[in-house]
């Protein structure tokens, strides 16, 4: 089956005060209808920009998608109206936010706020849409939904205002539902609620998600096939079981090896960040070579010189000249 | 809204009220200048005699201390006294000339509030672009330049330059007569440079506010998500991100309402307006106390009413403030 969304050697710049500066470089993506695609890696990798060029709300100045092509259903959404990008947004492809507390507008009820949302997809009447939002809003789980719908953001907890975020984006039913680490700002047990819901509505909706996470137990749970990012660039891409079990990747190892038992209570991000020495080099810093080079245990001359680039070795696509050439 | 916020604002401002009225009269007193003296004088002479039942007519020679609370005792019951010079109940002069003022002080409000929302979401929309550019000069400049000079320079410029607009009174003498429509629109016609006079500081403060404003919530995080569901951009930016930018400007608005009224005193000089702001000041030249009492007790009520309309519009705005004390 072909893919619904497809992104194909992506690059997005930002213009900083260091000049230019390449935040995604030649990043491929691709997801099939009902599947789920992780995304993981550290701070600062490009997860939220690859994101938001899908969405196309990169802030444009300073960012622009500089090449590539982002195809939903075969059409290029890079080259598409504004107008257009109206219509999809919300309506083809949605997405969920990291922040639940501050990514609902204070001054409207939530109820109307899925209102608009439907409204300005579907041809219903105010009415009809205030059912519809009341629905959701049962259907994502939350008790008594008719009251609720009146309520402010600021009456509710984070949890239940990720859960309006998620009734708000599957209101018109997306093909693509983009959930940006949804439950970050979350606790465990609510974690696991709004993952079982994401699973739920994509098996109602047949929706492809894309799910970006520090959470590598909700990746083993999720994803159907894992891309692992690394200062701009998917280092490694293949299916999550074998992510999981055959990291191949020095960085995809580190980021592994650091979960202490995978599906039960999997580190957050500081737990998992610890355990690979250094830092993310900046990306106006960022030389000819890999850009994991500074942190890899296994660097070779050829490694500070030459941008090692994603193909299939052995198991899967990675990104190492240490897999490419058999070394590591 | 709950009504015990209701009552304690208002409570708030009738204690305020009553410390105008005493810093009023206190004030006044300590001034330089004898008001018996000054009627005397506008009766065509003063000698001793006429001085003293001056002095005991108007009750110029009690105490301070007695003055001031048959005074408050008086305002308390609505008589605000009767004017040294006009020999008429101030309250009366007041009612004459409230509506000149009221209209003149909303207009300009209105005004200032509606042009400068405007330039400013303008700005916002592009922060390096040539309007906002525009806004920060015009913003400094309004700040800069007093109330009035902008009233002369427009009296020059449309007296004798551009005649398009009367720069005198409220209404033509021709038209005296006048009722209905063509009166409506001969003291809107005259309302003109007036209103744009006050106007046009508060304008620049407006504009800069809400730029600012704009700015900030146009980079929170639920712009982004209105932009995410296929929110348009004209209604992201006026219905999104002007909602809650309105917020502090409503705050604002409510805090001007004060200086503006200060301001129409100038406004009403320069222009010859027929409202309090000319009363207040023809009777400060004149020394006639009550009356400059009367209008600027009258004014701070103005203040009240406006500050508790304020924050009662600020609580229906903004929900997270609702059923709060
Ligand atoms: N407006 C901007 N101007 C300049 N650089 C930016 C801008 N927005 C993002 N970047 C850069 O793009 C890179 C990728 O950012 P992105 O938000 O995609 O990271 P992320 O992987 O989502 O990280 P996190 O896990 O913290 O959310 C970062 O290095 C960041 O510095
Ligand atoms: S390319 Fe070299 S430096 Fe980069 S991860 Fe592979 S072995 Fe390490
Ligand atoms: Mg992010």
């Amino acid at each position: 089956m072909n893919s619904l969304l497809e992104i194909e050697d992506l690059r997005v710049t930002f213009n900083t005060r260091y000049g230019e500066v390449t935040a995604l470089d030649s990043v491929s993506l691709h997801v099939k209808e009902g599947e789920t695609l992780g995304v993981v890696g550290e701070s600062g990798c490009g997860k939220s920009i690859t994101a938001l060029s899908v969405m196309g709300l990169i802030p444009t100045p300073p960012g622009r998608i500089a090449e590539g092509a982002i195809r939903l259903n075969g059409e290029d959404l890079t080259q598409a109206s504004e107008k257009r990008m109206q219509a999809l947004r919300g309506g083809e492809m949605a997405m969920i936010f990291q922040e639940p507390m501050t990514s609902l507008n204070p001054v409207f009820t939530v109820g109307d706020q899925i209102a608009e949302a439907i409204m300005l997809h579907q041809k219903v009447d105010a009415a009809q849409a205030r059912r519809d939002a009341v629905a959701l809003l049962d259907r994502v789980g939350i008790p008594s939904p008719d009251v609720r719908a009146g309520d402010f953001p600021h009456q509710l907890s984070g949890g239940m205002r990720q859960r309006v975020m998620i009734a708000m984006a599957v209101s018109c039913r997306p093909k693509v539902l983009i959930a940006d680490e949804p439950t970050t700002a979350l606790d465990v047990t609510v974690q696991a609620q709004i993952f079982d819901l994401l699973n739920e509505i994509q098996r109602e909706f047949g929706s492809a998600i894309i799910l970006i996470t520090h959470d590598m137990g909700a990746i083993s749970e999720m994803a159907d096939r894992v891309a692992v990012m690394y200062a701009g660039r998917v280092i490694e891409e293949a299916r999550a079981d074998d992510v999981l079990d055959y990291p191949q990747h020095p960085y995809a190892r580190g980021l592994i090896s650091c979960i202490p038992a995978l599906g039960k209570d999997a580190g957050g991000a500081g737990d998992m960040l610890a355990e690979i020495p250094g830092v993310v080099p900046p990306l106006h810093k960022l030389g000819a070579g890999c850009a994991f080079a500074d942190r890899c245990a296994h660097q070779a001359p050829r490694c500070a010189v030459d941008k090692p680039l994603l193909a299939a070795h052995g198991h899967h696509p990675v990104a190492c000249h240490g897999v490419e050439e058999g070394w590591l | 809204m709950n009504t015990s916020f209701l009552l304690r604002r208002l409570g708030y401002g009738l204690l305020l009220m009553l410390g105008v009225v005493v810093l009023n009269f206190l004030l006044i007193r300590l001034a330089p200048g004898d008001p018996a003296l000054v009627i005397a004088g506008e009766m065509g002479g003063a000698t001793q005699e006429m001085l003293d039942s001056i002095r005991e007519e108007y009750g110029l020679n009690k105490p301070v201390a007695v003055q001031l609370l048959l005074y408050i005792g008086n305002v308390l019951q609505g008589d605000l006294g009767e004017s040294f010079f006009f020999n008429q109940p101030v309250s009366s002069l007041i009612a004459q000339r409230v509506l000149p003022t009221i209209l003149l002080v909303i207009t300009a409000q209105v005004l200032s509030i509606v042009i400068g929302v405007v330039l400013g979401v303008l700005a916002a929309r592009k922060p390096n672009g040539v309007m906002s550019a525009f806004v920060s000069v015009f913003a400094t400049i309004g700040y800069a330049v007093p109330v009035f000079w902008t009233g002369i320079m427009l009296v020059i410029l449309f007296a004798s330059i551009f005649p398009i607009f009367p720069v005198e009174g409220m209404q033509s003498v021709k038209l005296r007569d006048a009722s209905g429509l063509v009166k409506a629109l001969d003291i809107l016609h005259h309302l003109v440079l007036p209103a744009f006079t006050l106007a046009v500081i508060y304008l620049a403060q407006y504009a800069r506010l809400s730029r600012a404003s704009m700015l900030e919530v146009l980079g929170s995080d639920y712009i982004r998500t209105a932009r995410a569901k296929g929110a348009s951009p004209r209604s992201v930016l006026f219905k999104h991100a002007l909602r809650n930018a309105a917020l502090p400007i409503l705050t604002v608005a409510g805090l001007q309402f004060g200086n503006l009224i200060s301001g129409a005193l100038l406004v009403e000089t320069v222009f010859n307006w027929p409202g309090m702001g000319r009363l207040a000041f023809e009777s400060i030249l004149r020394r006639d106390y009550p009356t400059i009492m009367g209008v600027l007790f009258f004014a701070s009520g103005m203040v009240v009413v406006a500050n508790i309309l304020t924050d009662m519009s600020y609580r229906l705005a903004d929900p997270r403030l609702r059923g709060k004390g």
